[in-house]
């Protein structure tokens, strides 16, 4: 290996020399590159963590933090930071990462070193924020990684060269097979990790002038120094001569300096906006030149070859709602036999417990309450693990960022660019981390739309409550030989939350969230194929979050709606009396002249009202008040669904289930607020209870007024019996 | 490769599918949109190579690296065939 690069001169470098060991005692080191260029990865080779990553850019969206043990023993922080393409921050997720590159985070402390992520088939790209932090005088070590990728490529790189003339160590690596990992934690724990070469690149003579008279200036009157006043000066002289008015914190003098410059470098033809990325590009190109070698390519890529037919402006869309349909169908196919043997499971361990416990109070609290609120959630774990699944792969093989350039049209006419599929499209899963993701969108209105109609889209804990409805009301029926009624009914819903979500975006971005037009640009990674641990262990931490939620909120939950919907005690009554006359029936009666015009009764009042927690709640509240509703029903050997079916209204005699209303109850719950997490997350990103309550208002007025057009739509066309 | 069928000034948007072709100038009227541009390593007298075209947008290589771009941005780039035939 290469030995350690010369250069080191910041004051870093002089702390780190007085150490007895010439070891660096890195309190924190963070890891920066370009977005997509294996930071994650890298991060969970580095820490043994299990951080989401996958194949587009912006998985990352906020710092995450991890320990980093070095073979001498030492601890560090790594901190894991939003991919950046440059220090010059467009995007809130950007923003995170150059506020704690440059010590500007009040929450975060400069790190002691920083090491930047090379994609190695994108050198030339990866040193412009190299060559930015290198101005920065920010002690850095370079990851070259992806070495095998570009090896592939025919792409020969010098590492010798490269570390002569950015005076840095440069440690090749791949880290989705942790090679060269131990080497960077070497080189991380030595001391010759400090800042390298400075300011190689060189402006044009006269820009050059300009922008140290300009320095000078800023050193008079605002005493910047170093760095910082050679970026502002830089930013001044590529700013538009008609902004320098409204620049009012600036001092009078200098503003008519900066004017006096604009004239003389235009009347030298000198492009001010384009001069110091060009100069530094042109170092950049110089370098490459000397330390990078690409053989010339033979024919087409497989990429390009998979590009050509899934972004094909036909055959793109077709595979794409292709893709959808497998989805949503084999959600119901493929789950149903693990769906069935869960349910045994529990419907055995209800018996067990039936036959261990005596009857009484205890025994109805555990069977009836506890053990029937969480099967009735718990029986779906195999569809979430199969949407995640699914998910997971899209999002690993490469093919998500292309689904956002197919989508790009249909954004665009909404309003919002093709960026804001990818954050809709996440929350297919989850609203929480689809939020999260508008975080790459750099224009605030277009992020503010995404973020308002983002729990539009459904979420995987509206999957229980459509399946639950689906398989008990919806015939199972043949479409076209290949689909099924059940499949097609559940991707419509989908359909709807999307169709909802571009509807209420093109009518923000219509009104009060005017803007300019979006434009697309966005970095298409290549294919490859899904890694199997990295797919698994994001679907195992799902699954277990899933499960968690179960065994805790959901728990509690049953336990509580139990004693609500067996108290007061009725004895000698029928159990549909006793339930009808529980505190938890008296809510539901409370709030059903509200809900009556949508077709729901008092049973279904109380899963709406439970659910305002998390939506999965509405299965768990059936599950244990119909548990509670057929008391003679020992151990629950009919399904909920069956029980759903089978109950009528005692006083009327007609089935307080129908299609109908279960259409109606999950085009309710397609367009509800009905996540507290939710609400809690856009407080986060809004800062301020203005939005959250604004979304909260607009959805529930959204999800009311559908409902209610479509139960008297199906009355009107006889499909209310 | 010969660069025949690239005009002398032209936009990427009507540049010839499968030719390198340099960036002369960018003139988007977003300032902050220019600059991510030239970030990306679309800035002037850079290689850049259209691949593909979709509904409404196109697919090109700089570097070595794919950008997903729609027909109005790749309007504000003004291409130009390079001195000698290359790879984007």
């Amino acid at each position: 290996m290469t030995p350690p690069a010369a250069g080191c001169r910041t004051g870093l470098f002089r702390t780190v020399r007085k150490h007895p060991a010439g070891a660096l005692k890195a309190r924190t080191v963070a890891l920066v590159g370009n977005p997509n260029c294996g930071k994650t990865t890298l991060f969970n080779a580095l820490t043994g963590l299990r951080q989401r990553v996958g194949n587009y850019p912006g998985v990352t969206v906020e710092k995450k933090e991890g320990r980093l043990a070095l073979q001498d023993g030492i601890q560090c922080t790594l901190i894991d930071l939003p991919g950046t393409y440059s220090l010059l921050a467009s995007a809130p997720d950007e923003q995170i990462a150059t506020d704690i590159l440059l010590g500007r985070a009040s929450h975060t402390a400069r790190p002691d070193l920083v090491v930047c992520v090379v994609d190695a088939c994108n050198i030339e790209r990866s040193l412009y924020l190299v060559s930015q932090l290198l101005d920065r005088s920010v002690p850095l070590v370079i990851a070259l990684n992806m070495v095998d990728a570009a090896e592939r490529n025919g792409i020969t790189v010098r590492l010798r060269v490269l570390e002569r003339e950015l005076g840095v160590r440069v440690v090749p690596t791949v880290a989705s097979k942790r090679r060269g990992v131990e080497e960077l934690k070497r080189v991380i724990g030595q001391g010759a990790c400090a800042a390298g070469k400075s300011r190689q690149w060189r402006l044009p003579e006269p820009v050059q002038r300009e922008c140290d008279e300009l320095i000078g200036l800023l050193d008079e009157h605002h005493q910047l120094k170093g760095p910082d006043a050679f970026d502002e000066a830089a930013a001044l002289l590529a700013t538009d001569t008609a902004d320098l008015e409204r620049m009012v914190r600036y001092d009078p003098v200098l503003r008519d300096h900066v004017r006096r410059d604009h004239q003389r470098l235009e009347f030298l033809g000198v492009d001010r906006r384009s001069v110091f990325v060009e100069a530094r590009y042109q170092w950049i190109r110089t370098l490459c030149a000397e330390a990078v070698s690409q053989e010339p390519r033979n024919g087409d890529t497989l990429t390009h070859r998979i590009d050509r037919i899934v972004t094909h402006r036909v055959w793109g869309i077709v595979i794409f709602a292709g893709i959808m349909a497998l989805l949503f169908q084999s959600i119901f196919t493929w789950a149903a036999l693990p769906m069935a043997w869960i349910h045994d499971g529990f419907d055995a361990l209800s018996l067990l417990l039936t036959r261990i416990i005596p009857p009484g109070d205890l025994r109805n609290l555990l069977v009836r309450g506890a053990l029937g609120g969480v099967a009735a959630v718990v029986t779906f774990l195999p569809q979430i693990i199969l949407l995640f699944l699914f998910i997971g792969v899209l999002e690993d093989s490469g093919y998500m960022a292309r689904a956002a350039f197919i989508m790009d049209r249909v954004m665009g006419r909404v309003g919002l660019h093709g960026k804001s599929f990818i954050p809709l499209l996440s929350s297919f899963a989850c609203a929480i981390p689809g939020i999260m993701a508008t975080r790459t969108i750099e224009n605030s209105k277009d992020r503010l739309a995404t973020m308002l109609v983002a729990p539009l889209m459904s979420c995987s804990a509206r999957l229980p409550v459509y399946t639950l409805l689906i398989a008990a009301f919806i015939p199972a029926r043949s479409v076209l030989g290949i689909f099924t009624a059940a499949g097609l009914t559940l991707l419509s819903m989908y359909g709807l939350g999307l169709f909802a979500a571009l509807g209420m975006a093109w009518l923000f971005k219509k009104t009060f969230l005017k803007s300019s037009v979006p434009v697309f640009l966005m970095e298409l990674p290549e294919y490859k194929i899904p890694s199997i641990r990295s797919v698994l262990v994001q679907v195992a931490e799902r699954a277990y979050s899933f499960l968690h939620r179960a065994g805790t909120i959901i728990l509690g939950a049953s336990i509580l709606l139990w004693f609500l919907a067996s108290y007061p005690r009725m004895d000698g009554a029928l159990p549909a009396q006793r339930l009808q006359h529980s505190y938890a029936g008296l809510a539901g009666r409370f709030i059903e002249p509200v809900i009556r015009p949508l077709g729901f009764d008092w049973k279904v009042g109380i899963g709406l009202v439970s659910s305002l927690l998390q939506r999965e709640m509405f299965v768990s509240t059936m599950g244990t008040i119909y548990n509670i509703d057929n008391a003679n029903d020992e151990g629950g050997q009919a399904s909920l669904r069956d029980r759903m079916n089978s109950d009528r209204d005692p006083a009327t005699g007609l089935p307080t289930f129908t299609a109908l209303t279960a259409v109606c109850l999950m085009v309710y719950y397609v367009l509800a607020m009905q996540c507290l997490s939710t609400v809690a997350v856009m407080r986060r990103e809004t800062n301020s209870w203005r939005w959250p309550a604004f979304q909260i208002a607009y959805m529930s007025a959204l999800a009311y007024g559908v409902t209610f057009v479509v139960y008297r739509a199906g009355l009107w066309l006889g499909l209310g019996g | 490769m010969t660069m025949t069928n690239v005009q002398p000034h032209t936009t990427l948007a009507n540049a010839p599918l499968g030719r390198a072709v340099r960036i002369t100038r960018l003139h988007h009227p977003r300032k902050e949109i220019a600059t991510r541009l030239r970030e990306l390593g679309m800035c002037e007298n850079a290689l850049i190579r259209c691949v593909l075209r979709g509904n409404g947008n196109m697919i090109c290589e700089v570097q070595n690296m794919r950008i997903g771009l729609d027909n109005r941005l790749a309007g504000s780039i003004m291409v130009t065939a390079p001195e000698e035939a290359g790879t984007a």
